[in-house]
């Protein structure tokens, strides 16, 4: 893995970063989830740690785990990582054999040193799982409404259109919600974010209409189901995704649309949101302003330019009576079922 | 479908009759025939005829490896599921007896587990807790080990250890029970418990509607209005389980134009005897014999009743993994009035029904039926000119029932999943 070998001498150099590792391992992989980088991040520290002892490690993981969570504007996808991390960890670690408590503590070190590759291939693969589960949702002559830039909505779509021609071919049509482009997605590729999976379907031969966020309840009808991604699937079934898709599941339930959710399990977060504005992030969406703190403002024009550094990231949070169904890669659930699979880790 | 000469009508005690003196493959065929011909078409006597032919199937295949009768079953499991692919319980059972083996192959190597677990309600989650998907090799590899390791649950499956990935072997099945048994002892023991849970099976057939009637008194309370359709025994036995106790309304609604002459006949208590459901019990009184007020209405009443009635209880053809049913034309608008006037919806539905498929088109779960119950034939000018449909089935969404009744108790309908795990090892759901 390229990643891996990138950052090691790097931060071989000078004490070890791990936020600048989770955000290197992001920025060189545009395959790589949130959760996964966290993980891999966390195996790197465990490299360069020569901690040699159980609790030792887990002090250096929590406080790691913290230091990272605080520095991220966003740390709900990589707490689904952080916490998957540790829970192995520690099940491992009481587990009796030769991984336990009366095994060598080494053995699961080198274990999970080096097997960082094996954990991304792993989360690849488990894309290729949800789209064996997926498959049977997207059938011939349907309309699938979609938005942001999951990738594992995107494999699973793409694989759909893959077997075109094939025994199985599906003949299919995609609505894009394509997010207005912020001043700051412009800067760096000039357009919104989809608009790469956009060109693969229409390229495989689906044809794709590209809608502005203000159309969806109109292109609603023309759609047979909604599906989307997930930054992460909470407790209680609901997800946390990109900014606009709980209003599309608002509008899927109210036109009686199915609003399915692709995500991998390793996504789910211990956390139980009970609105929109419980979720432990800062967001600077709803912004009262008058006409002095404008004034104000423009006093110091430095600012208004990192003002909103996260606008692009903004996330919103979906019920779970909103979604019919999860399609993830250990199977399809109901959004209650993420529940249990959450308290099968942690206790 | 009601017979009046049993012995020349072909149906499920004529085939279960011929099964003992009938080469295997020719029952198989038979049963085949009969699914195709819709001469076996209640849920329950199509389960029971599959578990029948399946004990059968298992007690004459002489083989010495679960895999290879898995891979009969699978077989016979097939086809019998293509000849009529609506009628979901056939896969059902199929899918069970197929869970029976794994664990049984499973529990003989575990050498210490000689516990039988082929229970024919499995309380323990443990093919959810092994969570292994068709393509998830490791945690099956791990069945030898389970017995000193907690639960793997598929969460982990990423971070855990790869060294049974290394060495997988191709199914679980496959792996020969090794040094520690002599290959004919296994397999008696194998096939016998096999057989033992199969009877399991077979018996919960048998008591199904008896141990959701347990739970009568707990749902129908002193002077109810109940609302019920089509003449579903379980329904009636759930009823007149209540009436044994307390006093209420029964407000019928007929279904027509399919069930119409069953609902009556059961309404009135002049039921005829029915080749199909004689075979389990002979059906009692009527609810009238016991003091309880019937209303029958026709179906176009449903809606301006409802604001009367104090609970719907509804049976099902078959139940599916998300919570939706598929259930007896008409029975999706009586649970959407019931909605409308926030009457709760209560199905009641043996667990055999309750099937791991995720209906991803709900068109295709829709089965026809004759059109001449529609409009008879001897309208033949009309027929030519127009298009008659007959619906024998509805979908019913998950959101417009409110408690599902099974012999393992109520549930919740985003409970059902757990359930559907806990009956069903995920290997088998697309076999």
């Amino acid at each position: 893995m390229a990643t891996t070998t990138e950052s090691t001498p790097k931060a071989g150099a000078k004490p070890f970063d791990i936020v600048a590792t989770y955000n290197e391992l992001l920025r060189s992989d545009p395959d790589l989830t949130m959760p996964i980088a966290a993980i891999e991040a966390l195996v790197l520290l465990l490299t360069h740690s020569p901690s040699s002892t159980i609790s030792e490690t887990l002090d250096l993981l929590a406080q790691s785990t913290a230091h990272l969570k605080k520095a991220i504007p966003n740390p709900i996808g990589l707490s689904a990582g952080t916490d998957l991390f540790q829970r192995y960890l520690i099940t491992t670690l009481q587990r009796p054999g030769q991984l336990g408590p009366a095994g060598d503590f080494k053995a699961i070190r080198t274990h999970l040193l080096s097997n960082g590759r094996l954990f991304i291939r792993r989360a690849k693969e488990s894309r290729e799982k949800i789209v064996a589960f997926g498959r049977g949702f997207i059938r011939d002559g349907c309309t699938v409404l979609t938005n942001g830039g999951s990738r594992a909505v995107a494999s699973l779509l793409q694989k759909a259109a893959d077997e075109e021609g094939g025994p199985s071919a599906v003949r299919f049509r995609v609505i894009y919600v394509l997010s207005s482009i912020s001043k700051k997605t412009a800067e760096a590729c000039g357009e919104p974010e989809g608009m790469e999976t956009v060109r693969a379907l229409r390229a495989k031969g689906v044809p794709v209409s590209t809608i502005p966020e203000s159309a969806v309840a109109y292109a609603l009808g023309k759609a047979d189901m909604v599906i989307v991604g997930a930054e992460g699937v909470v407790e209680n079934g609901g997800i946390v995704s990109r900014m606009g898709t709980y209003q599309i599941g608002l509008l899927a339930k109210a036109i009686g649309k199915p609003f399915y959710c692709v995500a991998e399990s390793h996504k789910f977060v211990r956390l139980y949101p009970l609105g929109q504005y419980d979720l432990p992030i800062e967001q600077h969406v709803i912004d009262f302003k008058s006409e002095e703190d404008i004034a104000e403002q423009s006093q110091q024009p430095v600012d208004t330019g990192v003002d909103r550094p996260v606008e692009l990231e903004s996330v919103d949070f979906t019920p779970p009576h909103l979604i019919s169904a999860l399609i993830t890669d250990s199977g399809v659930l109901t959004p209650s079922a993420v529940s249990e699979e959450l308290i099968k880790i942690w206790f | 479908m009601p017979s009046t000469s049993p012995a020349l009508t072909p149906g499920l005690s004529s085939f279960l009759k011929s099964l003992k003196s009938n080469p295997i493959d020719t029952s198989i065929e038979n049963l085949i025939s009969l699914l195709k011909r819709r001469q076996i078409c209640h849920s329950r006597s199509c389960a029971t005829a599959t578990a029948y032919l399946l004990r059968s199937v298992v007690s004459l295949c002489r083989t010495s490896e679960s895999s290879k009768l898995i891979e009969r079953v699978q077989s016979v499991g097939r086809r019998l599921m293509a000849a009529q692919p609506r009628e979901m319980v056939v896969g059902n059972i199929v899918r069970r007896v197929l869970g029976l083996i794994r664990d049984e192959a499973e529990d003989d190597r575990d050498a210490e587990f000689a516990l039988s677990e082929s229970e024919s309600q499995p309380q323990t989650p443990r093919a959810f807790d092994d969570a292994s998907l068709p393509l998830d090799r490791d945690s099956l590899a791990l069945g030898a080990e389970r017995s000193t390791r907690p639960p793997l649950t598929s969460m982990f499956s990423l971070l855990s250890h790869p060294e049974p990935e290394a060495s997988l072997p191709s199914t679980p099945g496959s792996q020969s029970p090794g040094g520690h048994y002599s290959g004919n002892n296994f397999t008696k023991d194998l096939r016998a418990e096999v057989l033992e849970g199969i009877n399991e099976i077979i018996d919960e057939l048998g008591q199904v509607d008896e141990q959701i009637s347990n739970y009568a008194l707990e749902h129908i309370h002193s002077n109810e209005i109940i609302l019920t359709h089509t003449s579903s025994t379980t329904v009636q036995k759930f009823l007149l389980r209540a009436a044994t106790k307390r006093k209420f309304t029964v407000v019928h609604a007929e279904s027509y134009p399919n069930n119409h002459e069953v609902t009556h006949a059961t309404v009135s208590g002049t039921r005829p005897d029915d080749d199909e459901l004689l075979s389990f019990e002979s059906f009692q009184k009527p609810l009238i014999a016991h003091g309880i007020t019937v209303i029958l209405i026709p179906d176009s009443a449903v809606f301006a009743l409802m604001s009367r009635v104090n609970k719907v209880i509804l049976g099902t053809h078959s139940v599916l993994a998300n919570g939706g049913l598929v259930a007896a034309a008409g029975t999706r608008v009586i649970a959407r009035a019931a909605k409308v006037h926030q009457t709760p919806v209560v199905v009641v539905s043996g667990v055999y029904k309750l099937s791991p498929v995720y209906p991803f088109d709900f068109d295709s779960l829709i089965e026809y039926g004759d059109a001449s119950k529609v409009l008879p034939y001897e309208d033949g000018d009309l027929v030519e000119k127009i298009d008659v449909q007959n619906p024998l089935y509805d979908y019913v969404p998950a959101e417009l029932v409110d408690l599902y009744i099974t012999n393992l108790g109520g549930h919740a309908p985003s409970y059902l999943y757990r359930i559907v795990s806990d009956h069903y090892r995920k290997e088998d759901i697309s076999f």
